[in-house]
C-alpha cells in the first residue's frame, strides 16, 4: 500500500479538479447526483490527507524530510520546472488543514441554497484542488501556480455569490491580493534568477544556497519583497484592510477556505521558503516585522473589540491572530517556527468554525449586529454550545490546539526580545474580552428590543444534523490536537530539527548582526 | 490497583462523565445527575483509598505531552504532602456538594448542562492538584476558569449571570496574563518548568530566585483567589447556582490560588512574600467591612470567603504555607457547609436571597439552622471548632513576625463574627418577614445529609490527631512550631482570651445592635453615610467600569475609526483613487479627437528634434 502513497498525493489534487470541471458541465443533471458527485470530490482528498498524515512517520523520506515524493515532467525542464510533489513536517499539517477545512466548507456548501449550485460547487472544488496542491508542491513554481488556482475562483465566487457590497469588494480584493502575489512572485523569481542553478525545485535551491549563500544585500532585498508580498496576503498590519471587507462579503464556504487555509499560503512561504533560503534577510527584517506583528495583536485586537458586526469581528480577530504567527517566525527557532506552523493549523480550523457558526447565527436571526441580538440560547442551546467552544478555541483555551501554538510562540519569543512578551500576551486578554462579549451579546440574557419580534414570532430552530456535521469535523480536529498535541508536533519538530533550521538561521543572523 | 491507576482514575473519571453527559444525556437530567454523582463518588473514594495506601513519599510519574525544539512539556503527576491534602479536600467536598445538588437542582430544566459542568470542573481541579509542571498546571488552571464560567452562566437568560460569567473569566485572564509571562520567564531563567526540578535548582542555587518572576506568577493567584485588586469578580459570581458557589467559589477553586502558592513557595523571595502578606491582611479586613453592608445572603458569604482567603494568603506571606493549607482544609468544610445551608434556605424560600426577607427560620428549618450555626461557629473561630485551630494558628504565628499584623488579623476576626452574627440573627431568628419565609420547609434528605456530614467535619477537622499521618505532614510541623513559640512566650492563655473576645464581642454586638429578625438594616438608618461608604466597596467596580466603558472602549473605537478612515480609506482607497485619476488623464489622451492627436504629434516632434539637436 505504501508505494501508492505518492500517487494518492497526486490524486488528492487532481481529483477535486476533475470533479470541479465536471460540475461546470453538469448544469442540467439532477440536484442529488450533483451533490453526491461533489461530496466525493470533497471527501476523497480529505480522507487521503488524513491517511497520509498517519503514514508520514513510517514513510520513506528524501532530503528535508519530504515524504511521498513524486516527480512528473512538465515539458518545462529547461526552465527548471517540474511537478515535484511531497510533504514534509511543515507542509503536512497545512495539507491536512486544507483537507479538513475543505471538506467542512464543501459539506456546508452542498447543503446551502446557492443559485447555480453546480457552478458554485465546481469553483469551490477547483479552489480546493489548488489548496491541496499549494501545500503538496516542492517546486516553487507550482507552489505559486496552485495558489493562483485557488485564489482566482475566490474572486469569482465573491463577485457572484457574495453578500452586501460584493462587486466593489471583489474588485478591491482582486487588485490588492494580486499586488501581494505579484510582489512575492517577483521575490521568488529573484531567487531563481540569482541562484545560478536556475531551478525552481526547492530541494535543489536549498542544497545550493546552503553551500553558497547569497550576499547580505541580495538576501535583504529579496526577503523584503517576499515579506511584503506575502505580508499583504496574510494581512500583516497595515496591509490588512482587505480582510475584514473581503470576509464580510464572501459566501461562508469561501470565507472558511480563504481565512482558514488560503491565507496561510503566505506564512507557509515565509517558513518553508523565505526563512531557510534567506536567513540574513529574516535577520534584517525581523525587528520591523515583530513590531508590525505586535501592531496586529494590540491595535487590531482593540479594533476587533470595537466591532458590532459578528462577521467583521471574526475577520478582524483572524487578522489579529496572524500577528502571533509572525512573532513565531521572527524568533527564528524551532520553538517559534513550530509554534507558527501549529498556529496556522489551529487558527485555520477555529476561524473556519467561527465563520461557519456565524452564518448559522445569521440564518436564525437575519442580523450580524451583535448589539441587536441576545437570548438566542433559549432557542438554540446546542448552537450556543458550539459557538462557545469555537470562541474559546480561538481565544486559546487549553484543550484546543490554539493554546499549544500560542504557548510555543510565547516561549520562542523570549529569545528574540523578552519585553515583547508583555504586549503579545496582553493580546490574550483582549481576545478574551471580545470573544466573551460576542457570546454574551448573542446568546445570553434576554433578546434586545430589535430582535424581540423575530424572536417571539418565528420558530427559530436549533442547529440541524446537516449543519452539525461540518462543525463536528472542525471541532474534533481542534480537540484531538488540543488534548494530544504530540500527534502533530512530532512531524513538525522532526522536520525542523532534521533541517537544522535553527542552526542555519542563528548562524547567519548572528554573522550579519 | 497501583497508585498510578488510582491517580489517573481521579483525573479521568470526571472527564469521561462530562463527555458521556454532553454527548448522550444532555436531555435526561436525572441520568446526568446519576452519572456525575457516581463519578464524584468514585473520585472521592479513589483519592481516599490512594491516600491510605500511600507511603508519604513524593510520586512523580510522567509522559511526554508536547515536544518542540528544546521544549518538552510533560503530562505528569507530582503527589507530595501538599497535593495529598488537596486531593482529599477536593474529592471529599466535591462529592457532598454534588449530592446536595441533586436536591437543589431538582426542578431545573438544564440539569444535564449543570452536571456536565460540575464534572468538567472536578476534572480540571484534579488536574491542578496533580500537575507536576507549571504549563500543565496552567492548562488546568484555565480549564477551571472555563468551568467556572460555564457554571456561573447557568441561569443564562438573566443579564446578571451573563455579565457575571464574562467578568469572572476576563478578570481571571488578567491575572493569567502575569502568570503566563511568569511561566515563560521561569522556563528561560531556570531552564525548566517542572516543579520538582525547579525546587532542586533553587535548593542548589538559591540566588536564582527572582522577585520579578515570583511577582508575575503571583498574579495568577491574585486572579484565581480574587485578591486585591482582582477581587471584583467573586461577589458577582454568586449569580450561579448555590452549590456551584459552595464548591467553586468558596471551597475549592478560589483556594487553588493558595494551593498554587504553596506549590511554588520555594520560588518566592522575601519581598514578594511581604507583598502577599499585606495584600492578604488588607483583604481580610476590607472584605469584612464590605460584608457588613450586604443584604444578599450569598454575597455576605462571598465576602467572607474573600476575607478567609486573605487569612490564607497572609499565612503564606508569613512563611507558613502549611498553616495556609490547614486553614484551606477546614475552611473548605465549614464554608461549603455555610453555602449549602444558604442554598437550603434559598431553595425553601423560592429563591429569596435577601436576609431581611427571611427571619424566624429556626423554627421552620431546625436542621438547617443547627448545621448553619455550626459552620458559623467554625468560621468565627469559636474554641474547639475547626476554625479555632486553623485561624488562630495563623494569627498567633503573625504575632512573632509583626505585631501590627496580629492586631489587624484579630480585628478581621472580630469583623467576621460581626457580619456573620448580623446574618445569623436577622435571617434565622425573630419573626418571618415575608410570605416565603412563613411557608419555608426543611429540605429533603439529599440536601440535609451533606449538611450533617459537613458540620461534623467542621467540628472535628481541627484535631490533628484525627488526620492520617501522610496528610497532616503538610502542616503539622508548622503547627507545632507555632505552638512552641506561643508556649515559650507563655501566651497561650492571652491568645485564647483575645481570640474568644473577638467572637463573643462580634456575635454579641451584632445581636444587640441588629436584633433578631430585623426588617431593616439599623446601621443604614443610624449612619446612612457610613453604610453607603461600606456598600461602595471602595468603588473598585465603578473604577473598572469607568476604565472599560470610557477609556478602553473609546480607544478601541478611535482605533477602529483610524483603521477604517485612514488605513483602509485614505491609503488603500486613496492610492486606488490616485491611479484612477491618472488613468482618467491618460484616457483623455486617446479619445479619438483629431485635434488632440495633432497637438500630441507636434509635441512629440518637438521633443524628438530637441533630442536630435542635442538641446538637452
Amino acid at each position: 500500500m505504501t508505494h501508492l502513497n505518492p500517487f494518492l498525493l497526486q490524486l488528492s489534487i487532481a481529483f477535486p479538479f476533475v470533479v470541479g470541471l465536471t460540475m461546470f458541465m453538469a448544469g442540467g443533471t439532477k440536484k442529488l447526483s450533483l451533490k453526491c458527485l461533489s461530496f466525493l470530490g470533497f471527501a476523497v482528498p480529505c480522507l487521503i490527507a488524513i491517511w497520509l498524515f498517519f503514514q508520514y512517520q513510517m514513510a520513506e523520506k528524501i532530503d528535508y524530510s519530504y515524504a511521498f515524493f513524486s516527480n512528473l515532467p512538465t515539458g518545462l525542464q529547461q526552465f527548471g520546472i517540474s511537478l515535484k510533489l511531497g510533504l514534509n513536517g511543515i507542509s503536512l499539517p497545512l495539507y491536512l488543514l486544507a483537507g479538513i477545512v475543505g471538506l467542512a466548507a464543501g459539506l456546508y456548501a452542498i447543503n446551502s441554497i446557492a443559485e447555480r449550485l453546480h457552478l458554485y460547487l465546481g469553483l469551490l472544488l477547483i479552489m480546493y484542488s489548488g489548496l491541496m496542491g499549494t501545500f503538496a508542491s516542492i517546486d516553487v513554481f507550482f507552489f505559486y501556480f496552485f495558489h493562483e488556482l485557488a485564489l482566482i475562483p475566490t474572486f469569482i465566487m465573491i463577485g457572484i455569490w457574495g453578500g452586501r457590497g460584493r462587486r466593489g469588494t471583489a474588485m478591491e480584493l482582486t487588485i490588492y491580493l494580486t499586488l501581494g502575489a505579484m510582489l512575492s512572485l517577483a521575490g521568488l523569481i529573484a531567487i531563481y534568477a540569482v541562484s545560478d542553478i536556475h531551478s525552481f525545485d526547492l530541494i535543489t535551491i536549498k542544497n545550493y544556497l546552503a553551500q553558497s549563500p547569497l550576499s547580505y544585500t541580495l538576501q535583504k532585498n529579496i526577503f523584503g519583497l517576499l515579506l511584503f508580498g506575502f505580508g499583504i496576503l496574510i494581512s500583516l498590519f497595515p496591509f490588512h484592510s482587505w480582510a475584514p471587507k473581503g470576509y464580510t462579503a464572501s459566501p461562508t464556504s469561501v470565507a472558511m477556505l480563504h481565512a482558514g487555509v488560503l491565507k496561510k499560503f503566505g506564512l507557509y512561504g515565509l517558513i518553508q521558503i523565505a526563512a531557510p533560503l534567506l536567513p540574513s534577510g529574516l535577520g534584517h527584517w525581523a525587528y520591523l516585522l515583530a513590531i508590525l506583528a505586535l501592531c496586529n495583536i494590540i491595535i487590531i485586537g482593540l479594533v476587533t473589540m470595537a466591532q458590532r458586526d459578528l462577521k467583521q469581528m471574526v475577520a478582524y480577530s483572524s487578522v489579529m491572530h496572524m500577528g502571533y504567527a509572525f512573532l513565531g517566525i521572527v524568533s527564528a527557532s524551532v520553538l517559534g517556527l513550530g509554534g507558527a506552523v501549529l498556529l496556522m493549523f489551529a487558527h485555520g480550523l477555529s476561524v473556519a468554525l467561527l465563520f461557519l457558526l456565524g452564518t448559522m447565527v445569521y440564518h436564525r436571526t437575519e442580523s450580524y449586529d451583535m448589539n441587536s441580538l441576545g437570548g438566542l440560547s433559549q432557542k438554540a442551546p446546542v448552537l450556543c454550545g458550539f459557538f462557545v467552544a469555537a470562541v474559546f478555541a480561538s481565544i486559546g483555551l487549553p484543550g484546543f490546539a490554539n493554546f499549544w501554538a500560542e504557548i510555543a510562540i510565547f516561549l520562542g519569543l523570549w529569545q528574540f526580545a523578552p519585553w515583547m512578551l508583555y504586549p503579545a500576551i496582553a493580546g490574550v486578554v483582549i481576545s478574551a474580552i471580545y470573544g466573551l462579549r460576542a457570546i454574551a451579546n448573542i446568546f445570553f440574557g434576554q433578546p434586545s428590543p430589535q430582535f424581540k419580534e423575530r424572536f417571539n414570532q418565528s420558530s427559530i430552530q436549533d442547529i440541524s444534523i446537516k449543519e452539525k456535521i461540518p462543525v463536528f469535523i472542525l471541532l474534533i480536529a481542534l480537540l484531538v490536537v488540543g488534548f494530544w498535541p504530540r500527534s502533530i508536533t512530532q512531524p513538525i519538530n522532526q522536520t525542523l530539527l532534521d533541517n537544522k533550521v535553527e542552526a542555519i538561521l542563528t548562524a547567519q543572523i548572528g554573522v550579519t548582526n | 490497583m497501583d497508585s498510578m491507576t488510582m491517580l489517573l482514575g481521579t483525573l479521568l473519571i470526571p472527564f469521561v462523565s462530562a463527555l458521556l453527559i454532553t454527548i448522550f444525556f444532555r436531555r435526561c437530567g436525572n441520568a446526568a445527575a446519576a452519572i456525575s454523582v457516581t463519578a464524584a463518588f468514585l473520585v472521592a473514594f479513589l483519592s481516599i483509598y490512594f491516600l491510605y495506601s500511600w507511603d508519604g513519599l513524593p510520586i512523580h510519574p510522567y509522559v511526554s505531552w508536547f515536544d518542540l525544539g528544546g521544549l518538552t512539556v510533560n503530562m505528569g503527576f507530582l503527589v507530595d504532602k501538599n497535593a495529598a491534602i488537596m486531593l482529599l479536600v477536593v474529592g471529599f467536598v466535591a462529592f457532598w456538594i454534588q449530592l446536595f445538588s441533586i436536591g437543589y437542582m431538582k426542578e431545573d430544566a438544564s440539569k444535564g448542562r449543570y452536571f456536565a459542568g460540575l464534572s468538567i470542573f472536578t476534572f480540571s481541579m484534579m488536574g491542578i492538584i496533580l500537575a507536576d509542571n507549571l504549563i500543565m498546571l496552567f492548562v488546568f488552571w484555565e480549564l477551571v476558569g472555563f468551568s467556572s464560567y460555564a457554571l456561573i452562566v447557568h441561569y443564562k437568560d438573566t443579564e446578571e449571570a451573563s455579565a457575571a460569567s464574562k467578568k469572572a473569566f476576563i478578570v481571571n485572564r488578567v491575572g493569567d496574563f502575569g502568570f503566563l509571562v511568569g511561566i515563560v520567564f521561569t522556563y528561560w531563567h531556570f531552564g525548566t518548568v517542572d516543579l520538582q526540578a525547579l525546587s532542586l535548582i533553587v535548593k542548589i542555587n538559591p540566588s536564582l530566585v527572582s522577585s520579578l518572576i515570583a511577582f508575575l506568577l503571583m498574579c495568577g493567584f491574585l486572579g484565581k483567589s480574587a485578591q486585591f485588586p482582582l477581587q471584583v469578580w467573586l461577589p458577582d459570581a454568586m449569580a450561579g447556582p448555590t452549590p456551584v458557589s459552595a464548591l467553586i467559589h468558596a471551597a475549592t477553586m478560589v483556594a487553588a490560588g493558595i494551593y498554587f502558592l504553596t506549590r511554588i513557595f520555594f520560588l518566592i523571595p522575601h519581598d514578594i512574600l511581604q507583598l502577599i502578606l499585606w495584600l492578604g491582611v488588607l483583604m481580610a479586613i476590607y472584605a469584612g467591612f464590605c460584608a457588613l453592608a450586604q443584604n444578599d445572603i450569598k454575597r455576605i458569604l462571598a465576602y467572607s470567603t474573600l476575607s478567609q482567603l486573605g487569612y490564607m494568603a497572609a499565612a503564606v506571606g508569613l512563611g507558613y504555607p502549611g498553616l495556609a493549607l490547614f486553614h484551606l482544609s477546614t475552611h473548605a468544610a465549614f464554608k461549603a457547609l455555610l453555602f449549602l445551608g444558604a442554598g437550603s434556605v434559598i431553595n425553601a424560600l423560592h429563591h429569596e436571597q435577601n436576609i431581611f426577607k427571611m427571619g424566624g427560620l429556626v423554627r421552620r428549618m431546625p436542621l438547617t439552622t443547627i448545621t448553619f450555626a455550626i459552620g458559623l461557629l467554625a468560621l468565627c473561630g469559636v474554641i474547639f471548632t475547626s476554625g479555632y485551630f486553623s485561624k488562630d494558628a495563623i494569627i498567633e504565628s503573625s504575632f512573632f513576625v509583626d505585631k501590627n499584623i496580629c492586631i489587624l488579623l484579630f480585628f478581621a476576626a472580630f469583623l467576621t463574627s460581626l457580619y456573620m452574627g448580623r446574618l445569623f440573627w436577622i435571617a434565622f431568628f425573630g419573626a418571618p418577614n415575608s410570605i416565603n419565609a412563613e411557608d419555608a420547609k426543611e429540605s429533603g434528605f439529599f440536601s440535609t445529609l451533606p449538611l450533617i456530614i459537613l458540620s461534623i467535619c467542621s467540628l472535628i477537622a481541627g484535631y490533628t490527631v484525627l488526620w492520617p499521618e501522610q496528610l497532616s505532614a503538610a502542616f503539622l510541623t508548622e503547627l507545632t512550631d507555632v505552638h512552641h513559640l506561643v508556649e515559650n512566650a507563655s501566651m497561650t492563655k492571652i491568645f485564647l482570651i483575645y481570640g474568644s473576645l473577638t467572637w463573643i464581642l462580634g456575635l454579641g454586638i451584632s445581636y444587640f445592635f441588629y436584633g433578631c429578625g430585623a426588617q431593616k438594616d439599623r446601621l443604614a438608618e443610624l449612619m446612612p453615610k457610613l453604610f453607603s461608604f461600606l456598600r461602595s466597596k471602595l468603588w473598585f467596580d465603578e473604577i473598572y467600569d469607568f476604565y472599560v466603558a470610557r477609556i478602553q472602549q473609546r480607544v478601541a473605537n478611535l482605533l477602529n475609526f483610524i483603521d477604517v478612515v485612514i488605513i483602509s480609506g485614505l491609503f488603500v482607497r486613496g492610492s486606488a483613487g490616485i491611479i484612477g485619476v491618472l488613468s482618467l488623464g491618460g484616457r483623455s489622451l486617446h479619445v479619438g479627437s483629431l485635434h488632440v492627436y495633432v497637438y500630441w504629434f507636434l509635441a512629440g516632434l518637438l521633443l524628438f528634434s530637441a533630442f536630435a539637436f542635442g538641446w538637452f
